[in-house]
């Protein structure tokens, strides 16, 4: 027995010892410098990030595929070192908030999904804002051209006035259908929600494992594909700084996507992301998905559809107050605020982001936000026409958002969520949607304490 | 010197592994406790704002999504070892007797529990789709009623409860094989001496013999069923509509999903006394059940 | 042992039935992953499946030229491995004594190190070794792995130790040794099986780790687990490279496993057949 005090004696001893030395050298984050006293570009023939490494976390995204083909020449040219590190998109977010939170500098460069996280990662302090590079002539060259820039894109971009990021790939929500079966069955191509579950309707065969349409049925994904429908029947996530999800509008979009895939969807379609939804469609099991069009490609691709030459696209149809899809920024890039090396980290951002990476990223299949490529046919000939036209319509009528701006977003997309998931299950979801705009509102609430 | 360590024999050859055990623990769990008693997003600007127990407060008086993870936690753990067990004696008792490819057979038997946890939760997770997964075409076939498996919140949870069932029977299997070995004869004969039938002796004899193997075992696979996160974190992350959302995954969602590091961290300290709490109060059990 | 009489035929056959099926429903899954590991995206999605297609390399070649593969494969095996001889160093002497010296707290002060949720340790371990500049280099991940490989090593060999004849130990020590001297020279040398067995758990649960490794790891230091998140990407679920992913990760440790099963029943049953 006295053993095993003693023994407990010297175990808390150690503890505390160890808690004091570890305390000591991890204390709270220190403010860094902003700006660096890396060597300024006065002379062009002299590389001046020679020997610079910088740390780039990047989504496993198309668009990533792309530019590290290129970085090994933006190397040469600037003679400096990028270490890319790809990740899924669920990881990338959990790594970047313990390395930022941390705040010790081991992130320069990364990308950042602007409606989901600039509002929390600007409150955390975790951004550079951009402004101050691109608005300083002697970093950034005229050719640059900051106003090539969409206008929408910059405004998801910018937080508090700070330019959070620089917008990089963006995306509208379309209706992909077969074009085949609506041919054979008479069915027109829908323009307005109700012609939308007329078609889904008439196209539906559960009996030979077929379903009108697929959308995406889990509860916290669903809601930025429900957006557009709000939009469409005049609703809005927040009103005059209130949520209004139990407004009569909202409750209108919330019945007809519960009912598009309550009764005219696929079993199971409650545990779908886009890609269970698209997976459908591309094994010929549905005859419409609505999604974003970044996303064409697995439903279009020989290798991934048995479909893939039947898909045809379409504006997303009309509601009570006309077609509003979403048409947002869904990646940037950004320069951490911790980062140690900002100046040779914009030289990345801005190289990236510059008129002919964009424009290759672009003839790859990624829609910009640059002006310049879209005008430009080099910069759109991987598409199909009817996509080009459809894209540029949505981009022209968009919302710039798809979810609500605010800073707790993955809880605020969860709560509706679970409206998403009662009204596909053909619950009566008039108290469901009450409850939650309340709890909705309690969040907004201690936000803006 | 070396008579020296020899006398102190008690303290030196533990020391190295308990310092690190204490350093690589102590600080996290100290930091943790007390983030706990904080109001803190993580933020770099705002720092951590001390609000004593609100964040336990909050978790045990106010949260419904809490309490729902501790059931489920608990829910997923209580009949995965229930099915473990049962499931694990049989095949333990089948395994007790010679036959031709016998070790074969177990060493096959192995494999589910060596195999890396988010590897084989994706190939779960391929099987289960329900519609082009390979589970629901099986019971189709065979004119069973198929099920959606993760895609409903009726079935996501035990359909996760069964993915552990199918990892960790074997291991119990085994043990119980094990024990079985191991049993001394005379028991045996002087049941057979006794007359007993082959049930009665296996209920009289071979069960409380078996008994202390089991609850050992039980308490070791309790500790990892009660902290499964890499199967479900990449088999649902939680859902559908929290279904699958557990106590370690609703402290990592708490965290990594909403930035809200205070709660996390009282949930995360709520959780390890959670633990800490069922392995004492089994081992206590199963030291009263042995004397 | 159980004595056999005299069985029922039937009973027979359903011992047979039961055994088999018993095994392929245990079995099924690896068999699931393999054959679709070999089939393109669409024959994967085809129900019913067809059981004789012209198998595809095209996901193995996509895994090993898409991405550096090898190089996580050899990571995976430098860290399992340093972390499991460094849990040996440690944890090994740390066993002797809490089975010779009677320590039953502090064989449950090292159980601890399983008990604490493992999210608990991501950030403050972040902070640490950012600071002491140590992420992504292998003595980060090997140090965080030594929390999963320790136990288990201590564990496994507690009852071990326990099983060893006093007079072994006496007879060394009469002749004048020291006892650290008769752990080194006489204790470890007949503790081989019991080494082997906690070395291969030990290796197994640190190739299987995910949480410590995804937060710690980085370019230099990416493990097997950690990167078979890339193949569910933004734009596309690739099953077939996702399945022969698996098939690489996991093949190792099945393999291991096969050729060192009876280490690794022992090493199962040693905390619990003993009681």
């Amino acid at each position: 027995m006295k053993g095993i005090r003693r023994s407990l004696a010297a175990g808390l001893t150690l503890v505390m010892a160890a808690g004091l030395v570890l305390t000591g050298c991890a204390g709270r984050t220190e403010e860094k410098p902003t700006t660096t006293t890396t060597p300024a570009a006065s002379d062009p023939a002299k590389k001046p990030f020679e020997g610079v490494e910088i740390r780039f976390l990047a989504s496993q995204h198309p668009w990533t595929d792309t530019v590290k083909k290129d970085i090994a020449e933006f190397e040469k040219q600037t003679g400096m070192k990028v270490n890319m590190e790809v990740l899924a998109e669920g990881n990338l977010t959990q790594k970047l908030t313990v390395e930022l939170t941390a705040g010790t500098g081991t992130v320069d460069v990364f990308m950042q999904r602007p409606l989901q996280e600039a509002k929390q990662f600007e409150k955390n302090g975790w951004y550079a804002d951009l402004n101050t590079f691109a608005k300083d002539a002697k970093k950034t060259p005229a050719e640059w051209d900051m106003n090539d820039f969409h206008k929408g894109p910059i405004q998801a971009e910018t937080v508090n006035g700070h330019l959070v990021g620089i917008p990089l790939v963006t995306e509208q929500q379309i209706i992909y259908y077969r074009k085949d079966l609506f041919q054979e069955k008479g069915v027109k191509v829908p323009t307005t929600m109700a012609e939308l579950e007329e078609a889904a309707k008439k196209l539906n065969d559960p009996s030979k494992d077929f379903y009108g349409i697929v959308m995406r049925g889990q509860g916290n994904p669903a809601v930025t594909q429900f957006s557009s429908f709000l939009y469409s029947m005049g609703g809005d996530f927040v009103k005059d700084g209130k949520f209004t999800m139990d407004s009569p509008e909202a409750l209108k979009a919330f019945k007809i996507y519960g009912d598009l895939l309550g009764k005219y969807g696929p079993p199971g379609v409650l545990n779908m992301h886009w890609q269970q939804a698209s997976a459908l469609m591309a094994q010929g099991k549905a005859a419409m998905w609505v999604d974003a069009n970044s996303l064409y490609l697995n439903v279009t691709a020989p290798d991934k559809s048995t479909v893939g030459d039947k898909i045809g696209f379409a504006q997303f149809p009309a509601g009570d107050k006309g077609s509003a899809p979403y048409s947002i920024t869904s990646w940037g890039l950004s320069i951490a605020k911790s980062s140690k090396k900002q100046d040779a980290a914009w030289e990345f951002v801005k190289w990236a982001s510059s008129k002919e990476m964009v424009l290759k990223t672009q003839a790859a299949g990624n829609p910009s936000a640059r002006a310049s490529a879209w005008n430009n046919p080099e910069g759109t000939k991987s598409w199909p026409k009817e996509w080009v036209e459809v894209a540029k319509k949505s981009g022209e009528i968009g919302k710039p958002s798809d979810r609500p701006l605010v800073i707790n977003v993955g809880k605020a997309r969860d709560l509706i969520g679970e409206i998403i998931t009662a009204a596909i299950g053909q619950k009566d979801i008039a108290a469901i949607a009450k409850d939650r705009n309340v709890k909705l509102n309690e969040l907004l609430a201690e936000e803006n304490k | 010197m070396s008579r020296w360590i020899e006398k102190n024999l008690k303290w030196v050859f533990p020391a190295p592994a308990v310092i690190f055990i204490v350093v690589m623990m102590a600080f996290p769990i100290l930091y943790t406790a007390w983030i706990s008693l904080t109001e803190w997003s993580m933020s770099a600007v705002t720092p951590a704002k001390f609000i004593g127990l609100e964040n336990y407060i909050n978790l045990l008086g106010k949260d419904h999504r809490f309490w729902m993870s501790v059931w489920r936690t608990f829910y997923f753990t209580g009949l995965a070892l229930v099915g473990e067990t049962l499931i694990g004696l049989v095949l333990a008792v089948m395994l007790n007797r010679d036959f031709p490819g016998k070790n074969l057979l177990k060493t096959l038997f192995l494999l589910p529990m060596v195999a890396t946890p988010v590897a084989i939760g994706m190939v779960w997770l391929l099987m289960f789709e329900p519609t082009i997964g390979y589970l629901n075409h099986f019971l189709k076939s065979l004119h069973l009623p198929q099920s959606l498996w993760l895609a409903s919140e009726g079935s996501a949870l035990a359909s996760l409860v069964l993915v552990d069932i199918w990892q960790w029977t074997p291991m119990m299997a085994l043990i119980i094989l094990a024990g079985l070995v191991s049993m001394p004869s005379d028991p045996f004969e002087a049941a057979e001496v006794d007359g007993a039938s082959a049930w009665q002796t296996f209920w009289h004899v071979t069960l409380p013999m078996l008994r202390p193997t089991i609850g050992m075992a039980v308490i070791l696979r309790s500790i990892d069923a009660l902290k499964t996160f890499d199967i479900i974190y990449s088999m649902t992350q939680g859902g559908p509509n929290y279904a699958t959302e557990t106590l370690n995954l609703y402290g990592y969602n708490l965290g990594f999903g909403y930035f809200q590091m205070g709660a996390a961290s009282s949930l995360l300290m709520i959780f390890f006394a959670i633990v800490m709490g069922v392995v004492i109060f089994m081992n206590w059990a199963r030291k009263g059940a042995l004397s | 042992m159980n004595p056999r009489k005299k069985v029922h035929p039937a009973l027979n056959v359903l011992y047979v039935v039961g055994l088999v099926l018993f095994f392929v429903a245990f079995m099924f899954p690896f068999a699931w992953m393999i054959i679709s590991s070999f089939k393109t995206q669409s024959e994967i999605l085809t129900m019913p499946p067809k059981w004789i297609f012209t198998p595809t390399f095209k996901n193995y070649v996509e895994v090993f030229e898409g991405q550096d593969f090898l190089m996580y494969m050899l990571n995976s095996f430098v860290i399992a491995v340093g972390a499991t001889l460094a849990a040996l160093v440690l944890g090994l002497p740390a066993a002797y004594a809490i089975a010779r010296r009677r320590l039953p707290s502090l064989g449950f002060t090292i159980l601890v190190a399983r008990i604490v949720p493992g999210i608990t340790f991501l950030i403050p371990w972040f902070m640490i070794f950012s600071r002491l500049k140590m992420v992504d280099t292998m003595p980060a991940l090997i140090l965080a792995h030594m929390l999963v490989t320790m136990p288990f090593v201590v564990w496994v060999m507690i009852p071990f130790f326990e099983g060893i004849p006093n007079d072994l130990i006496d007879a060394a020590r009469v002749d004048g040794c020291t006892e650290q001297y008769a752990f080194l020279r006489v204790v470890l040398p007949i503790s081989g099986p019991g080494i082997i067995t906690g070395s291969i758990m030990a290796f197994v649960f640190s190739w299987n780790n995910f949480m410590f490794s995804m937060i710690l790891s980085g370019v230099h230091t990416k493990t097997l687990p950690v990167a078979i998140f890339n193949f569910l990407s933004y734009s596309e679920v690739n099953w077939g490279g996702l399945m022969a992913a698996s098939v690489i990760i996991t093949l190792p440790v099945l393999v291991l496993a096969l050729m060192t099963q009876k280490y690794i029943v022992r090493g199962l049953t040693a905390g619990a057949v003993k009681g």
